[in-house]
C-alpha cells in the first residue's frame, strides 16, 4: 500500500549522482488516468504483432512436426549415443525452469524486500515466469521414449496399487514443478484480478467487457476487497520465496543425486538456483527493453528500472562465477582423479569450445556492468540479454553432456552431437513461449496498474507537507534527470 | 442495501468524508479506491485481516499430506533395499515442503474470496466504474431517514456526485 508521506528534497542540498534505488519513481507519470490511458492502449494489436505471433506459431509447427517424427521413427532420431542418454531436451528443460525463477523473483521477493524497481517490471516477469514453466513441463514427456505413459509419475491409485518411488528425484522434480505452476500462475492471476476489473470497466465492447467481468470476479475496488488482497497477496509472495529456491535446488537433485563426476556435489543447489536467476534476469532484458520501445513505455520502464535489474543481473552473475570456480577448486581440493580428470576434459578437452562459450557470456561480459554508462544502455543490455542467454543454455550443455560423455571408464566415454530433430523441438519451445507470451500482452496489461498507482501521487485538495502539490504533481519534477526520458 | 455514495476527485477529500460519517455514526461505511491506500486504512480503522489463518491451516494441512502421501505409498509397498528404512522422513521433506506451498497458497486464495465475498455475479449498489479509474468513492450504508444528513456531509467535503441508491 502507498502513503501520502513522502521524504522532500531540501532546496540547498547537494545534487547526487542520480543512482537507481528501491525508491523509484515516476516523474513523467502525472496522474491515474493517464496510467488506465497509456496501459489500456498497448492491448490494441498491430500488424508487427500479428506477424511476431506468426513467426511465433511457425517455430511452433516445426517443433510440433519434429516431435510427431519422433514419436513415429522412435527416440534414436534424437542424437542420443549411449552413455549419453540425457541431451537437448534435458539441458532445455532445465534452461527453461531456470528462465522462470527470475520472474519469481521480480515478482515475490523483490515485493518483500520492498524494491520500488520490481513495479513497473514483475507483470511481464510473472508471465514470463508462468509460460517458461509451461514450456519446460513439455520437456520431460518429450524425453520419454513412450510419451503417453508420463502420468505414471504421478501419484494416484491405479489397479496394479503401484505407486511412484518417492525417493527418486524424478518424482520430486513433478511434485516440485507441478507446484510452482500452480503457485506462479495464482500468483500471476491474482495480481491480476484488479487490473481487469480496471479494463472492465473501460471496456466498451459488451462481449470484452463480460469477458473481463467473469475474470475480474466481481472486482469493486472496496477498501474490503484491498485489505484482504494486500494480506493474501503477501503471503503468497511469502510461499513463492522459499518455493523459487526450493524448485531448482530440486532440479540439481536430477543430477547431484548420482555418482558421476562433475554431478555429485554439494554445491549444485545454490549455484542452480544463482544460475536460474541470472539467466531469468537475461530473458527478462530480452523481453522488456523491446516492449518498452514499441509501446511507449519509457516512462514507466525507466532507465533507473534497467539500471537496478542490471545491478541484480551482475550480481547474480558474480555468484555463478564464484560458483564456477569453487568447482574448479573443489575438483582440485578433493584430490579425487575422476573428477580433476573430468574438470580437465570439460574445460581442455573435447567440450572446450562450449566451456569457453559458457565462460565468457556468464562471467566476463556481464562484467561491463559494473559501468554505469553501460547499465543504462537498453542497446547494450538487449545484446547482452542474448548472450546470458546463449550462456545459460550452454552451461547446462556443459553440466550434462560432458559429465555423461566422460564417466570414470575409458570404454564409457563417448561423443554427442544433437540431430536437426533436437535443434527443431528447440526452436517450437521458443515458439510455444513466444506465442503465449505475444497472446498475453495484447489481452492483459503487461505493467500492473493498480501497482503503478501507487508509486504516482494521489491528487489532493490541499497541499502537505510531502512533497506534491495540489494537482497531485511532485514539487520537484526534473524533466531533464539522466534516464527519466531518454 | 440503500445508502449514500460520494464520488470524489481527491484521496484526502475522501479520507476526511470518512472520519466525518464515523464520528457521525451514520452506517456502515465503504470505501472504493483505484489503489490501496494507508490513509484510507486508518480512516476506516477495519480489523485485521483473517486470511492468515486460512494461510496457517492450508499450510499445516499441506504439510501433513505430503509426508503422509510419502509414507503411506512406500508402507503400502515395502521395498527394502540395503536395509535402509522404507519410510525415510529426509527426502520426504521435500513431499512436505512442496504440498505444505501448493495446499497454502490456494487456501490463502480461499481466504481471500470468502472474506472479499468474491466471485460476485453483480455488482452491488454503490459501485461507479470510475471507482477503478483515478475517483474515490465513499458508500455509507444508512435508512432513508438520513440520506440527508449523509449527502450533506459529503459534499461538504468535496464530493463531485453525490446520490442515493438502494
Amino acid at each position: 500500500m502507498a502513503t501520502m508521506a513522502r521524504p522532500s528534497r531540501v532546496k540547498d542540498e547537494p545534487r547526487r549522482p542520480n543512482i537507481a534505488s528501491a525508491d523509484i519513481q515516476l516523474p513523467a507519470v502525472r496522474d491515474y488516468e493517464q496510467v488506465d490511458r497509456e496501459i489500456s492502449a498497448t492491448l490494441h494489436p498491430t500488424v508487427a504483432w500479428f506477424i511476431g505471433l506468426g513467426v511465433a506459431i511457425l517455430f511452433l509447427i516445426i517443433g510440433a512436426a519434429a516431435w510427431m517424427y519422433q514419436i513415429y521413427t522412435g527416440l534414436g532420431v534424437a542424437g542420443y549415443n549411449p552413455p549419453v542418454m540425457w541431451g537437448v531436451y534435458i539441458i532445455t528443460f532445465v534452461f527453461w525452469v531456470g528462465i522462470g525463477h527470475a520472474g519469481t523473483l521480480i515478482s515475490a521477493i523483490l515485493y518483500l524486500f520492498r524494491a520500488g524497481f520490481r513495479t513497473t517490471i514483475y507483470r511481464c516477469a510473472e508471465a514470463m515466469t508462468v509460460f517458461a514453466v509451461m514450456t519446460a513441463g513439455l520437456f520431460p514427456i518429450l524425453h520419454l521414449g513412450r510419451p503417453w505413459k508420463f502420468f505414471w509419475l504421478i501419484p494416484y491409485p491405479n489397479w496394479r496399487y503401484i505407486w511412484p518411488q518417492f525417493k527418486s528425484p524424478l518424482v520430486w522434480d513433478v511434485f516440485a514443478i507441478l507446484t510452482y505452476l500452480t503457485v506462479s500462475s495464482t500468483f500471476l492471476y491474482i495480481g491480476l484480478i484488479p487490473d481487469i476489473a480496471t479494463l472492465r470497466d473501460r471496456e466498451k465492447n459488451p462481449v470484452r467487457r463480460r469477458i473481463f467481468g467473469v475474470l475480474s470476479l466481481g472486482w469493486r475496488n472496496s477498501d474490503r476487497e484491498w485489505r484482504h488482497f494486500a494480506r493474501a497477496y503477501l503471503f503468497l509472495a511469502a510461499f513463492s520465496t522459499p518455493l523459487v529456491l526450493s524448485v531448482h535446488s530440486v532440479v540439481s537433485f536430477d543430477f547431484a543425486m548420482a555418482l558421476t563426476p562433475g554431478w555429485h556435489t554439494t554445491i549444485f543447489p545454490p549455484y542452480f538456483v544463482a544460475g536460474a536467476i541470472f539467466s531469468g534476469i537475461g530473458m527478462v532484458f530480452t523481453i522488456i527493453i523491446p516492449l518498452r520501445k514499441w509501446f511507449g513505455l519509457k516512462h514507466y520502464v525507466t532507465i533507473n528500472h534497467l539500471d537496478a535489474a542490471a545491478k541484480l543481473c551482475l550480481f547474480t552473475s558474480l555468484v555463478v562465477g564464484c560458483a564456477y570456480m569453487t568447482e574448479w577448486f573443489v575438483a582440485w581440493f578433493s584430490g579425487n582423479e575422476f573428477e580433476k580428470n573430468f574438470f580437465a576434459n570439460r574445460i581442455w578437452g573435447q567440450w572446450w569450445w562450449a566451456s569457453a562459450i559458457l565462460y565468457t557470456c556468464n562471467m566476463v561480459l556481464p562484467l561491463t556492468l559494473f559501468k554505469q554508462s553501460w547499465r543504462r544502455n537498453p542497446t547494450w543490455l538487449f545484446i547482452l540479454s542474448f548472450f546470458i542467454n546463449l550462456g545459460m543454455w550452454f552451461e547446462r550443455f556443459v553440466i550434462v553432456v560432458p559429465s555423461l560423455s566422460h564417466e570414470f571408464e575409458p570404454w564409457q566415454w563417448a561423443g554427442y552431437s544433437p540431430t536437426w530433430v533436437d535443434f527443431a523441438i528447440l526452436a517450437g519451445s521458443f515458439g510455444w513461449f513466444s506465442m503465449w507470451f505475444l497472446l498475453f500482452i495484447k489481452q492483459l496489461p503487461v505493467i500492473a496498474i493498480s501497482e503503478v498507482k501507487e508509486i504516482v501521487p494521489p491528487k489532493l485538495r490541499q497541499t502537505h507537507d510531502h512533497g506534491i502539490d495540489s494537482a497531485g504533481r511532485h514539487l520537484e519534477f526534473e524533466p531533464s534527470t539522466p534516464g527519466e526520458a531518454d | 442495501m440503500s445508502g449514500v455514495i460520494g464520488a470524489f476527485r481527491e484521496l484526502d477529500s475522501a479520507v476526511y468524508a470518512v472520519e466525518a460519517l464515523k464520528k457521525e455514526r451514520l452506517g456502515e461505511i465503504t470505501v472504493y479506491t483505484p489503489t490501496p491506500r494507508h490513509e484510507i486504512e486508518h480512516a476506516v480503522n477495519a480489523p485485521q485481516s483473517p486470511v492468515r489463518r486460512f494461510t496457517l491451516f492450508g499450510g499445516l494441512f499441506g504439510a501433513t499430506c505430503g509426508y503422509w502421501i510419502a509414507i503411506w505409498a512406500s508402507d503400502y509397498w515395502p521395498l527394502v533395499v540395503g536395509g535402509k528404512p522404507v519410510a525415510s522422513w529426509v527426502p520426504y521433506t521435500i513431499f512436505g515442503f512442496e504440498v505444505m506451498v501448493l495446499f497454502g497458497a490456494l487456501a490463502t486464495v480461499l481466504g481471500l474470496f470468502i472474506n472479499s465475498r468474491v466471485p460476485r455475479l453483480t455488482m452491488t449498489v454503490g459501485y461507479d466504474g470510475r471507482f477503478s479509474g483515478g475517483d474515490y468513492g465513499v458508500w455509507v450504508a444508512c435508512p432513508p431517514e438520513k440520506y440527508a444528513q449523509a449527502q450533506s456531509l459529503l459534499r461538504e467535503h468535496g464530493a463531485v456526485e453525490v446520490r442515493d441508491e438502494r
